[in-house]
């Protein structure tokens, strides 16, 4: 009968939280928490949720930035189809994406590797592959600049070495991209190495061990135990480095223009130029809600992939 | 004595001087900006000699008006944005410079005011006194929307010492050499990989002196239309592409964004480069002998750009005091004594006749820029533009370069180029529009 197939009587409550009615989310030590958050969310809601909210109103606007508003509804979501340099800055923007991220992976790790592994003084050569990173992007720009000169640059001078006619880079139509996300893996791969590397000091030498007792090959080793092992810090880097990307802007801006033609225009770029060179404020804010839409998107995914392929200690 | 400080406590007095100090931040954000009654104006800066002429600019406007002078200077390429977010956050000095391309788009927006009625209510202002190309550049739909502080048709520099070297007779000083001429003279002087004939910015800027020499335009007269791809025009493009790609007299291209024929004749190695007479002060830097002469003619004669920089009043400054002290301001900064420093400084022709003698040489010939612009010599043209400029610049700059790398022909570009264009003709067109219906 339903009164015999009833649940029993609730499990009573730990004797603590009867004895203190306070909410959990009252208690002093959740009190102390929000303290301690509050300087950061008022940040984030004043720099980062209002704007997006801001963005969102604007884009149904037409706003030249000094006359008032008037309302446009959609109309400049509709603008973006028949826009060919959106389609080209987007375009450039997962092209940009989608090789630079694994390169700068690639890379990161295969340093940070090479560093776990016996390398005597690792601390200096640590800092030494961190400064790019830690350098500013507007002046690690400018000395590419000079490195990718066509006739006296370094970087040609290195391949004519090999007997190699290095291209034009930077005004090359098919080569000016390349040089962008060659100079963007060396600025970069720095805080992957160092991510990389605390996550490869981290993981239980017994594993190696038992791998060796078990005789395990290095490169056995390196995929079922290393890569799990390291794969929240990879999903960590994945993650940031392909916001990043998809963020792309000062050394694109300082290096090429956008140029030659639309070859380097990536999305950030456009909405800059859209919104502050040509005065078009709700047409600027639709391509960043797209923009938005984009990597929230891709991230989302990276979050669901994340569940069969990260491991976590518990 | 030792005080035990409980964590609570310790939370709690973080927590009061946080508060303390963002209340200390606000007052002292909210009591930073000049003193009322300040003459403010914004202009852009990027050395220390550019910095000197605008500080000893301020010290004149104090002894003029007798307030204190506060300038905002911002280097040139933020400039635009620094001044477009003051504007909007009606943060902006009493007084903005602004590059006389940009004027038509400021003041097509509501952004900056006319100066019509204050000009007409002034019987001390004389704006005739101000070069016709001034006043021109100056103003947007029939009216002044600001007051000219330099002008200048651009001109050829050469290097005489080249020239002489290689046995080159000296050009005329006061007679434009034909294009033919100065074709046949780059090729004579340029040996491939140590020395060229011309150099010029692969951008529209200096394109537009050889187009107007030919006659053509980048736009309509109404502003309506592209006219790039007209005949004239295309004469003109072509004839500046045949000098980097198939003459190959020019200084190869290392790189788009930061080509700089200033940068390329200082060398020492070219023996002609288009640049206006604003980097007098920078060619003075030369181990080399160098002039000036007017620039080549075309079919249409010598009319190369002529351009300038300009004051004017932002639309937010209210009516009253505050426009009276804007408008004197503006009057100084514009004045014969303030632009005697700006040309004894070497910075550029000054927009006033009053203040001619000041621009002086070296080099020798510098007196064509006024007999140029006085309609004595030679000739010159305006920067026509339209109201969204930086759109059509932007567009420009994306597809032209590429001709002066031979990537594209002058007719691809173009005939991919025009219908963009066009579409941005129409909307300048819809925007002087609406300008009109707003002025009623």
């Amino acid at each position: 009968m339903a009164v015999d197939t009833a649940p029993a009587v609730t499990a009573p409550a730990p004797s603590h939280q009867s004895s203190n009615p306070t909410p959990r989310w009252r208690s002093r030590e959740a009190l102390t928490a929000w303290l301690f958050i509050l300087p950061s969310l008022i940040g984030f809601l004043i720099f980062t949720a209002g704007p997006v909210v801001a963005a969102g109103v604007i884009s149904l606007l037409n706003w030249n930035l000094f006359s008032s508003p008037t309302w446009a509804g959609l109309h400049n979501f509709a603008r973006l189809g028949p826009d060919p340099t959106f389609w080209s800055a987007l375009g450039n923007t997962a092209y940009f994406t989608l090789v630079s991220v694994p390169l700068t992976i690639a890379v990161s790790l295969a340093l940070a590797l090479l560093l776990n592994h016996g390398v005597r003084r690792i601390a200096i050569f640590r800092s030494l592959l961190l400064l790019p990173y830690a350098t500013i992007t507007v002046a690690v720009a400018f000395v590419w600049i000079w490195l990718y000169i066509p006739h006296d640059g370094l970087v040609n001078a290195v391949l004519g070495w090999f007997g190699i006619n290095g291209p034009t880079w930077l005004i090359s139509d098919n080569w000016a991209m390349p040089a962008l996300i060659q100079m963007s893996v060396w600025k970069s791969f720095g805080f992957g190495m160092v991510v990389f590397l605390a996550g490869l000091q981290a993981i239980p030498q017994q594993l190696y061990e038992a791998g060796r007792v078990d005789g395990t090959s290095p490169w056995n080793s390196f995929r079922h135990i290393t890569l799990p092992m390291l794969s929240p810090a990879l999903f960590f880097v994945i993650v940031t480095s392909v916001i990043g990307s998809f963020q792309v802007f000062d050394q694109a801006l300082i290096m090429t223009n956008g140029g030659p033609g639309t070859r380097t225009t990536t999305l950030v770029m456009y909405i800059y130029r859209t919104g502050f060179e040509n005065y078009d404020q709700g047409y600027a804010a639709a391509q960043s809600l797209v923009l938005f839409a984009f990597i929230v998107v891709i991230t989302a995914g990276q979050f669901l992939f994340q569940r069969r392929l990260v491991h976590y200690d518990n | 004595m030792s005080t035990k400080l409980s964590r609570r406590s310790f939370l709690e007095l973080t927590g009061l001087a946080g508060l303390g100090l963002a209340a200390a931040g606000t007052v002292a954000g909210c009591s930073s900006g000049p003193p009322s009654g300040s003459a403010t104006w914004s202009m852009w800066s990027s050395s220390p000699a550019e910095k000197k002429v605008w500080d000893d600019f301020g010290k004149y406007v104090e002894q003029q008006l007798k307030v204190k002078s506060v300038a905002t200077l911002t280097p040139s390429p933020s400039y635009p944005t620094k001044l477009d977010l003051q504007l909007v956050s009606g943060t902006a000095s009493l007084v903005t410079a602004l590059n006389g391309t940009l004027i038509p788009t400021y003041a097509a927006r509501g952004a900056h005011r006319p100066l019509d009625d204050l000009i007409a209510a002034d019987p001390d202002f004389k704006l005739d006194d101000f070069y016709d190309t001034s006043r021109r550049i100056s103003s947007f739909n029939g009216k002044t929307y600001a007051i000219g502080f330099d002008v200048a048709p651009t001109v050829m520099y050469y290097n005489k010492d080249l020239l002489k070297q290689q046995g080159i007779a000296l050009p005329s000083r006061t007679e434009p050499m034909s294009w033919a001429t100065f074709r046949d003279l780059c090729k004579q002087l340029t040996k491939p990989g140590q020395q060229y004939g011309f150099t010029c910015a692969p951008a529209i800027d200096d394109l537009v002196s050889w187009i107007y020499c030919a006659g053509g335009n980048v736009m309509s007269d109404d502003g309506g239309r592209s006219t790039l791809g007209d005949p004239e025009s295309m004469e003109a493009l072509q004839y500046v592409i045949d000098l980097f790609v198939k003459d190959k007299v020019t200084p190869p291209i290392k790189n788009l964004v930061t080509e700089s024929s200033l940068s390329n004749f200082m060398q020492g190695n070219v023996a002609f480069m288009q640049n206006g007479p604003w980097q007098v002060v920078n060619a003075r830097k030369a181990k080399f002998d160098w002039d000036i002469i007017p620039f080549p003619a075309g079919s249409a004669g010598s009319k190369p750009r002529v351009s300038g920089s300009s004051f004017a009043i932002p639309s937010g400054v209210r009516d009253g005091a505050e426009l009276d002290l804007a408008w004197k301001l503006i009057k100084a900064l514009t004045s014969t004594g303030a632009l005697d420093i700006y040309a004894k400084a070497g910075r550029n022709n000054p927009a006033r006749l009053s203040a001619g003698t000041a621009f002086q040489p070296p080099p020798d010939n510098l007196g064509i820029v006024q007999d140029i612009l006085a309609g004595k010599l030679a000739g010159g043209h305006a920067f026509d533009v339209t109201t969204n400029w930086n759109q059509v610049k932007q567009l420009l700059g994306q597809d032209l370069p590429r001709t002066f790398l031979g990537q594209v022909t002058v007719p691809e570009a173009i005939n991919g180029l025009t219908p963009r264009l066009d579409i941005l003709m129409r909307q300048h067109l819809d925007t002087v529009r609406q300008a009109t219906a707003r002025k009623g």
